[in-house]
């Protein structure tokens, strides 16, 4: 009597949730579950400047309603974290020392915000943007007409400024190595850019390097509620301080599993891992790249949709290569207005 | 309507504090100013790790039922919360472990049977009571704080209630505050997703009154001190013992007298003794105390002597279902006993009601001489509610019929034929009064007879001096609610369900049927003049109750010749709101079709 | 002292006459017919019964209980229609329950004077759960148990006290039933007074009446007594007059084995107090409850009888 498969994705963003959905239709005798930390279901991370525009209730965000994942008999474990992987014994074993076998398992839990060391002892003063519940209470505490002070200014970060000039409120971008992340751009070019940022309203401070920032104190009563100080003495004061300093692969569940791991994990252009019953995708992996001879990693809501569909493709017999859905070019139309591929999701 | 509606359930096993958690919030709610009402689930099994559910509803205005869903639940036991996950609502929120000292199989933990709406709190509650208190055993107190925490409530409420539950045990007090706030702290910092709202608690103020989480049982033996009872002779049953234990410590404080007897036989005669004495006395049993009783009950229905038995029912017949609730004594209450043999039935729907029919009864028993029975079951024995107790009890000292000048002295006339065939009464220690109560048929002066004529007399004596006590004065003896005149469905409920059938009005009600409900206290004497005028109202009458036989229904039948239709569920639980609106829509689509046809 | 009887229950020819007139003044004189009621009593002639309302009458008289402070509690029976042939108040409730009916009149109100009154089959079969508490509760009633050792009401059927081989009936054959030894059994129940005595001899019936009712305790009382209709047999007064016997002179009252092994002997009915002990009565741990509970037990008390200082012969 055969017992039908189970394939474990973790992570419900665009690459998880494309991975089950494409599970679900090859396989549709498997059991496909989908293991998350987040409390919601799967929601673009680039909704998530709509709390600005008055939109609080989770339920405009799911991308998909409740139903669908039930409908699909994707089993969808909400608020769960896994504490490894046994790939010996094709085993997850979740933090609360539940074991899940698995016949096949997509890692596709992306990338957590990066914070540099260095202002690691500021984090609690800092609010992230990484997740619904992070975005609302930015939008709780940043009043009418309040300052951000960016740091960093990834193209995450660069987007949310857009909402946030476009709603009143203003921005204050202490830009550095960070800025336009994952983009690399030359010196001129850069120049050029951080120009278009301030038509766009935000206010920019060149500083020199990450270190820059001596201290972030909180305000004084009927003050600002942040005050952040530089090396040089100068300060800057705002409502909320955030960090956009692009992100690191989330892969600390898989140290010791045996698959190989650089940055994020290392996989094939089918995007499969070291072992065979591990595949990868999205922001957590990087992908053998033949003509460059190196690994490299892909963003960008197209590829990583993409990446979500071939791993899942590829953990049901197929055996396609990733190929590259979108271009990484940061670009300026001829108005001057800022368009990069990362921006682009629908 | 309410502007708080939530139904909190918290499900662990026993040795979990699952029972204490929810008597500390229902202190709380109740503190704070809400209304509550609170059913729990106990093991059946003394020992061992059984499953227990507190379950309690939390509203501005006094609910009388429990919704099927919860808004909140919390596993302090996975093992046996997963099976209760489904009662929680969309967007309700639900909270659990997050940590294992063991492994767990698949799909042995929580997280795994969370629902597509629901939103998940997983916490470490294990941890965070460790860190607290150096010992996991407060987890029911953390997970108490988390609650506090999550929606907001006044964390000084909560640890008055907690300082007052363990005010016996210093250390445990002091460490349950501090479980409470590592809970508490956890509570506050976790992002809120459900949307479980509680609104402002309304504080109704009523001078002099007191307003207390209490139940069905201890509401009876509150009214049966404040109607001043004087002696209780009982023996333990499952539900009915909590009534005697609060008598048996409270009463001796009183200067009054209590004692176990040795069946439940001896407690109904020396309860008809003390009546005959003079003295206010009662006694409480369930449905196989009330079989033994029945002979004794015709004693002093025979004998006109004021008894009080309080009657809490469960699963039946015989040994039945002891721990589970069941409406199905109602025969016994109302007919129990051979030959013609009336007596005055009062069934509370609420607690409230337990309280005031117990007072009552002691003046009903007094005012008709004659054995009363208060009816309730063992979901309102075991369900708290919030209750306001006036400043002053409302029940009257002494209701009985006074002897005149010319009565005493020799042929007093202990059962004399009056006009309202209610006798004045004269008590050993009267004067010149002497006389004998007998069970055999008697004449006036109390002397066995078995004349034709006067067992005639006194059989009518007996049936019509009960007929005063439908009129008995600040006594709802039936009520109607909801659409005044006519309707398409008449709901004709008693007990416990009438909570339920209530809730399911206003169901019809909000889905556009005309519905009116009618809760029959008095079962005996029957109210057959506004039961019939209230059916009359009615194009369909539904009689839910939970029994088999459909005995209330049969009781209407029997007063009444008009049709109506049984819904009965005798299904150790309460009756289902969602099973009386299926049937009252099943019913007001009949009235459709007739009308169209 | 009694004269002795005659194996025919009759005086010897060697007594004293008894004139009518003398026997009625005396009787009026006494006082106890404010004690009979009006009803007569429907015992057959002979039945041992009326032996036994008089001499609880007397005792009321002598002991100085008003009438309405007095209640006689029966269940049913022959011996059970004793109520209604007293003039005090009286309870005649159902078979066996007798017992319960007169707890529940004490414990209302102590100050009146409980007398239970039943026969054999209501105490002792279906009555007989009820006996064990009521003794070892030490209830502050008197049991006056009416033994006749069969079922008169119904017309003759045995009883827990039936001697085996005893032809009723229902035991056309025999009783096959060993009989229940009730002294023994009251004894070990704890009863702080028991003792016996026997329809034939009014007097000593009327004195151990008086010590019963005396007694602050639960009393218990057997008394023998034919009945003349039924059993032409076993319990005659030609049969008793020759078996009972009065306890020795040197029976000591407080030694409970010694009184277990005067009842061991049934063939020989001793008369007398097998046994009698001072102890707490339940109306006293009943207000010893209400005093540790912190309670006053002034309030049941009815002011009335205070006054009468009806207490006193209680003490």
């Amino acid at each position: 009597m055969a017992t039908a498969r189970h394939h474990i994705v973790i992570g419900n963003g665009v690459a998880g949730s494309q991975a089950a959905i494409t599970l679900r239709e090859r396989e549709a005798d498997a059991k496909v579950t989908l293991i998350t930390l987040s409390a919601l279901q799967f929601y673009n991370r680039y909704d998530l400047p709509k709390v600005f525009r008055g939109h609080r209730d989770w339920r405009e965000f799911l991308v998909y309603p409740p139903e669908f994942y039930s409908d699909n008999r994707i089993a969808v474990r909400r608020a769960t974290r896994v504490a490894n992987a046994d790939t010996h014994r094709r085993v997850l074993v979740l933090e609360h020392k539940e074991e899940l076998r698995y016949d096949m398992l997509l890692v596709a839990s992306g990338g957590r915000s990066y914070l540099p060391e260095e202002l690691s002892e500021f984090r609690p003063l800092m609010h992230g943007f990484g997740s619904f519940e992070q975005a609302v209470n930015v939008a709780k505490v940043l009043p009418e007409g309040g300052r951000v002070v960016m740091l960093g200014g990834d193209m995450i970060g660069l987007d949310l400024a857009r909402t946030l000039v476009d709603t009143g409120h203003r921005v204050t971008l202490v830009a550095g190595e960070h800025t336009f992340w994952p983009h690399e751009l030359a010196d001129e070019q850069r120049a050029l850019f951080i120009k278009a940022l301030q038509d766009m309203g935000v206010e920019v401070l060149e500083q020199e390097v990450v270190g820059a920032i001596a201290a972030i104190e909180t305000g004084a009563k009927g003050m600002a509620a942040r005050r952040v100080v530089f090396a040089k003495g100068s300060d800057v004061y705002g409502d909320v301080v955030m960090p956009f300093f692009g992100l690191v692969p989330s892969v600390e569940f898989m140290l010791g599993s045996g698959v190989d791991i650089e940055r994020g994990l290392l996989v094939s252009p089918e995007l499969r891992t070291t072992n065979e019953h591990v595949y990868a995708a999205g922001d957590v992996c990087q992908i053998w790249d033949d003509a460059a001879h190196r690994y490299r990693f892909y963003y960008g809501w197209k590829n990583v949709r993409a990446m979500g569909d071939i791993a899942a493709r590829n953990m049901t017999g197929a055996a396609e290569p990733f190929v590259s859905a979108q271009d990484e070019i940061l670009h300026l139309s001829g108005d001057g207005r800022i368009h990069s591929p990362f921006w682009e999701y629908e | 309507m309410s502007n708080t509606d939530i139904q909190i359930s918290i499900c662990g096993s026993a040795g979990d504090g699952t029972i204490a958690a929810g008597d500390i919030l229902r202190r709380v709610m109740a503190d704070i100013g809400y209304r509550v009402i609170c059913f729990d689930v106990y093991p059946a099994e003394i020992r061992g790790f059984g499953k227990c559910i507190a379950r309690l509803r939390i509203t501005d205005q006094q609910a009388y039922s429990l919704k099927a869903k919860s808004d909140v639940l919390v596993s302090l036991n996975d093992s046996h919360a997963i099976a209760h996950a489904g009662e929680l609502r969309e967007c309700g929120a639900l909270i659990y472990e997050n940590t294992s000292i063991v492994a767990i199989a698949e799909g042995g933990h929580m997280s795994s049977h969370v629902q597509p709406g629901h939103l998940p709190y997983p916490v470490a509650f294990r941890t965070l009571s460790e860190k607290a208190t150096g010992a996991n055993r407060s987890r029911n107190i953390v997970a108490l704080g988390f609650i506090a925490g999550l929606f907001g409530l006044p964390a000084e409420a909560f640890k008055k209630a907690i300082a007052a539950k363990f005010k016996s045990k210093a250390a445990v007090a002091a460490s349950s505050v501090a479980a409470f706030d590592a809970g508490y702290d956890a509570g506050t910092q976790r992002f809120k997703l459900d949307d479980v709202c509680f609104g402002k608690p309304t504080a109704t103020v009523i001078p002099g009154a007191t307003i207390e989480m209490i139940n069905g049982n201890a509401a009876v033996a509150r009214g049966a001190l404040d109607a001043g009872i004087d002696n209780f002779f009982g023996y333990p049953i499952t539900p009915a013992t909590t009534i005697m234990e609060k008598l048996a410590s409270e009463m001796p404080k009183h200067g009054k007298r209590l004692v176990q007897t040795e069946d439940e036989i001896s407690a109904i005669a020396a309860t008809v003794g003390a009546g005959f004495a003079g003295a206010r006395a009662a006694t409480s049993t369930s449905g196989p105390g009330l079989s033994l009783m029945t002979e004794m009950l015709g004693l002093g229905i025979m004998a006109e002597v004021p008894a009080v038995v309080f009657v809490s029912q469960r699963g039946g017949p015989a040994t039945g279902m002891p721990t589970k609730t069941e409406q199905s004594d109602l025969n016994i209450a109302v007919h129990g006993g051979h030959g013609d043999a009336p007596r005055i039935v009062i069934a509370p729907t609420n607690v409230d009601g337990c309280y005031r029919c117990a007072g009552k009864a002691f003046e009903m028993a007094e005012a008709y001489q004659t054995p009363v029975i208060v009816l309730l079951d063992m979901y309102l024995s075991n369900r708290y509610e919030t209750v306001v107790f006036p400043a002053h009890p409302p029940f009257e000292p002494n209701m009985s019929r006074k002897l005149g000048k010319g009565e005493n002295g020799d042929g007093y006339k202990r059962f004399a034929l009056t006009e309202d065939a209610i006798s004045p009464r004269a008590i050993p220690g009267d004067k010149g009064c002497m006389h004998v109560v007998t069970g055999l048929e008697h004449n006036e002066l109390g002397r066995p007879s078995d004349q034709t004529d006067m067992h005639l007399a006194m059989s009518r004596k007996r049936h019509e001096k009960l007929k005063a006590a439908l009129q008995h004065p600040n006594f709802t003896c039936h009520k109607r609610f909801g659409d005044e005149g006519a309707v398409d469905v008449g709901l004709l409920g008693w007990g416990s369900t009438f909570g339920e059938c209530l809730e399911a009005m206003y169901k019809a009600q909000a889905a556009g049927i005309r519905c009116a409900a009618m809760k029959v206290v008095m079962l005996s004497p029957f109210p057959a003049e506004a039961v019939a005028a209230f059916m009359d109202d009615c194009r369909q009458v539904l009689v839910p109750e939970g029994n088999y036989q459909g005995q209330f229904a049969n009781l209407v039948k029997a007063n009444l010749a008009r049709p109506l239709t049984s819904l009965t569920r005798p299904t150790g639980a309460p009756v289902r709101v969602e099973d009386i609106l299926d049937e009252i829509r099943r019913l007001a689509a009949l009235n459709q079709q007739a009308k169209a046809a | 002292m009694n004269a002795p009887l005659s194996p025919t229950g009759r005086l010897p020819r060697t007594a004293q006459p008894v004139y009518l007139d003398d026997k009625l003044r005396q009787i009026e004189e006494s006082g106890r017919l404010g004690y009979r009621s009006k009803t007569l009593p429907t015992w057959c002639p002979g039945c041992g019964y009326f032996a036994i309302v008089d001499g609880l009458t007397s005792a009321l008289r002598q002991l100085d209980i008003p009438n309405e402070d007095a209640v006689v509690v029966s269940g049913i029976g022959c011996s059970s229609r004793f109520p209604f042939f007293v003039n005090t108040y009286g309870m005649h409730t159902l078979h066996g329950r007798a017992l319960p009916c007169a707890t529940g009149v004490k414990t209302a109100n102590e100050a009146l004077t409980v007398v239970a009154v039943g026969g054999d089959g209501d105490g002792f079969a279906i009555g007989g759960g009820h006996v064990p508490h009521a003794a070892r509760r030490n209830v502050d009633i008197t049991y006056l148990l009416l033994d006749n050792a069969i079922y008169g009401l119904t017309k003759g059927q045995t009883s827990p006290t039936s001697a085996l081989g005893f032809k009723t009936p229902t035991s056309p054959y025999e009783n096959a039933d060993q009989p229940l030894n009730p002294l023994l059994m009251l004894l070990s129940y704890g009863a702080s007074w028991v003792g016996q005595t026997y329809a034939g001899r009014p007097d000593h019936l009327k004195r151990m009446i008086v010590e019963a009712m005396q007694h602050r305790g639960f009393s218990y009382l057997h008394i023998l007594s034919p009945c003349v209709t039924f059993d032409k047999t076993d319990r005659t007064y030609q049969n008793l007059d020759l078996q009972v016997r009065e306890l020795p002179a040197s029976h000591d009252p407080s030694d409970k084995l010694a009184a277990m092994r005067e009842a061991l002997r049934p063939d020989h009915p001793a008369l007398g107090v097998f046994y009698s002990e001072q102890r707490h009565t339940l109306g006293d741990a009943l207000d010893g409850l209400v005093e540790k509970a912190g309670g006053s037990n002034a309030a049941r008390e009815p002011a009335a009888l205070k006054q009468a200082g009806k207490k006193a012969r209680r003490r």
